[in-house]
């Protein structure tokens, strides 16, 4: 991504100014406005499909915060996700905290859990921030497996009987809502020049006062809230949790390929790449090896013939659509 | 003194099991020395050779440690189309489409063994893999002796390799400046493949390894890479000697983590390690974090 960028600034520039933002602006309102009138009418298969989707987008934004825009690629989306379905659990049944608090105490610890870790991860750059995450989110499924403080290998039932799945699509519209907003504040604002200029080059940025470790503490962190809030709505849903779910390698897989599928570092991509990677995941619903065997094959073709992912492809297509005068 | 026996005993293990971390640790360390390849697959090539030699064993018999050469040539030689089809077309992207291409790999590798081969745990039986043998209060698996001589023989002849051959020299170039050593005459296209297959061998033979001492399924993997990381780091990219040295203190670290702690927090000691050395004392990779 780091060698791409040069070819990534020419569409960058158009896309500011011509149709697609005027499109993202009022594509997202007029989608949510849509989704609000039509909820009541949704059967419990579309409402089902509609939470995964939007659990799904969320993470995909946050990981794509990371890695599109931050350079951070991170292997460890799954110690986030299981941290904040854990931490909900707990507060529900050991603290008796409502829901509407459980859920952003999820994203809060996820998000402490990144500051503990900085250190660690970001000590040397490049590639060894993904090894590092990595590394994280295995040795939290392992210790998770191992302890017997949080219900061990069996996990943990949820206390109060899991929202209805109306009431849980609501609270999925909710979070992404707030991802949504947090993109454009992080994408839209001069931290995103900030974050660039230490993804392209951390020295030079360094050397004209920007703080390289303090940019990416809160792209990280920021990230990791998000995470931690998509994986408390996730356990939410489940009601039981375990850590072979919770903390699996098949989130940071899914997620990965939603933003690599759909266009790293482009604003839509996480949204295209979800609905693809979700339509993939019902037409192979049973059969899950052929599932991730297939999402593999597709990464690798994805990122050796479209590097810049499904969107990617849409944009370099755009002068034959035409583009606003 | 029984514990005094048990404790002795596990930390033998541990140092033995050391060498054969260390053989899978080099081959994930050649990759990343030379090609600056993090190859996420390293896992799988283990297994592969694992299962391989699981499949010569079923059909012709084949012993696994008289097959442990076979089975290295056949990774080998399957890993240089592997690395002529998707690593060489993204020599010149940057270190990311390589390694998440690797990462596509390991994920459709790991999927296809359970769908030839079933979840189910397997490990390869050999008259040596229960045996054990006492030496005063250590008792240990024969075949962990076995497996850390063979190891630190591999070991040994990769150094030789890369310090006192012809391919070792085009490889410490290459290694070293890619561009001026393509200009000096280096076919670096060439070197890279075969650092790659290199690499495989080092996987699937220590796969071999792990499969007779333990048990392996097609997720097993995982573990491995990270564990091979950790030891890459611990030891610096690039050194042979660093690696063996850093293999058999992380065998020796695993084995005081499963008597204290118990044996489910074996792999889990590695990576805090892993992460404790990124935190604290990453010196010895810092020349590769550039590039």
């Amino acid at each position: 991504m780091n060698l791409s960028n040069i070819e990534m600034q020419a569409p960058d520039a158009s896309l500011l100014k011509s149709l697609p933002r005027d499109a993202a602006r009022w594509a997202v309102p007029g989608l949510l406005l849509a989704l609000a009138i039509a909820t009541p009418s949704l059967s419990d298969y579309a409402l089902e499909i509609g939470i995964r989707l939007l659990i799904l987008v969320t993470l995909a934004e946050a990981w794509n915060l990371l890695a599109g825009y931050g350079g951070l690629v991170s292997l460890g989306t799954a110690s986030f996700v299981g941290v904040g379905a854990y931490v909900l659990t707990g507060a529900v049944n050991q603290m008796g905290l409502p829901i509407w608090l459980a859920i952003p105490a999820g994203g809060l610890v996820a998000a402490l859990l990144a500051l503990l870790v900085a250190k660690a991860v970001f000590r040397l750059r490049g590639l060894y921030f993904t090894v590092g995450t990595l590394a994280l989110a295995e040795a939290l499924r392992l210790f998770m497996v191992n302890f017997k403080g949080f219900g061990g290998a069996t996990g943990l039932f949820l206390s109060v009987d899991p929202p209805g799945l109306k009431q849980l699509f609501w609270i999925a519209l909710g979070l992404f809502v707030l991802t949504t907003l947090v993109m454009a504040a992080a994408t839209g604002s001069r931290f995103s020049i900030l974050l660039r200029a230490v993804r392209d080059d951390e020295d030079a940025a360094a050397q004209i006062g920007v703080r390289p470790f303090r940019i990416k503490l809160i792209v990280f962190m920021l990230a990791s809230f998000l995470m931690g809030l998509a994986g408390a709505t996730q356990g939410l849903k489940l009601g039981a949790i375990e850590p072979y779910g919770m903390f699996g390698i098949q989130w940071t897989v899914s997620v990965l390929s939603v933003v690599i599928i759909g266009g790293q570092g482009l604003r839509a991509g996480p949204v295209i790449g979800a609905v693809f990677v979700v339509a993939l995941s019902e037409i192979l619903a049973d059969y899950p090896a052929l599932h991730l065997a297939m999402t593999g094959l597709i990464l690798i073709l994805v990122i050796r013939f479209a590097p810049r992912g499904l969107v990617g492809l849409l944009l370099s297509r755009k002068p034959l659509i035409g583009v606003k005068p | 003194m029984a514990n005094f026996d048990v404790i002795v005993s596990s930390l033998a293990s541990g140092f033995l099991l050391g060498g054969i971390l260390a053989l899978i640790a080099l081959g994930l360390s050649v990759a990343l020395g030379v090609m600056r390849l993090v190859n996420l697959a390293h896992g799988e090539l283990l297994v592969c050779g694992a299962y391989l030699s699981s499949f010569l064993m079923a059909a012709v018999g084949l012993d696994p440690l008289a097959g442990l050469l076979v089975v290295g040539m056949a990774a080998a030689l399957l890993a240089l189309p592997l690395q002529r089809l998707l690593i060489a077309p993204l020599v010149s992207k940057g270190m990311e489409p390589p390694m998440m291409t690797m990462f596509g790999l390991s994920i459709i590798a790991q999927n296809l063994l359970l769908l030839g081969f079933s979840a189910d745990t397997r490990t390869l039986e050999a008259p040596y893999s229960s045996r054990p043998v006492s030496i005063g209060p250590i008792t240990v698996p024969e075949v962990y002796l076995i497996g850390f001589v063979i190891s630190v023989v591999i070991v040994a002849a990769v150094h030789f390799l890369v310090a006192h051959t012809a391919f070792g020299r085009a490889l410490r170039a290459s290694s070293a400046d890619p561009a001026a050593a393509a200009v000096m005459g280096v076919d670096v296209r060439k070197v890279h493949a075969l650092t790659f297959a290199l690499g495989a061998a080092c996987a699937a033979m220590g796969g071999v390894l792990i499969g007779t001492a333990f048990s392996f399924t097609p997720s097993t993997g995982g573990s491995y890479l990270l564990i091979s990381f950790a030891i890459v780091v611990l030891g610096g990219v690039g050194n042979i000697f660093g690696t063996l040295l850093a293999g058999i203190a992380m065998g020796l670290l695993q084995s005081i983590g499963a008597v204290v702690l118990g044996d489910g927090y074996r792999d889990l000691v590695g990576l805090v390690l892993f992460l404790l050395v990124l935190a604290l004392r990453p010196e010895g990779i810092a020349k590769l974090g550039k590039a």
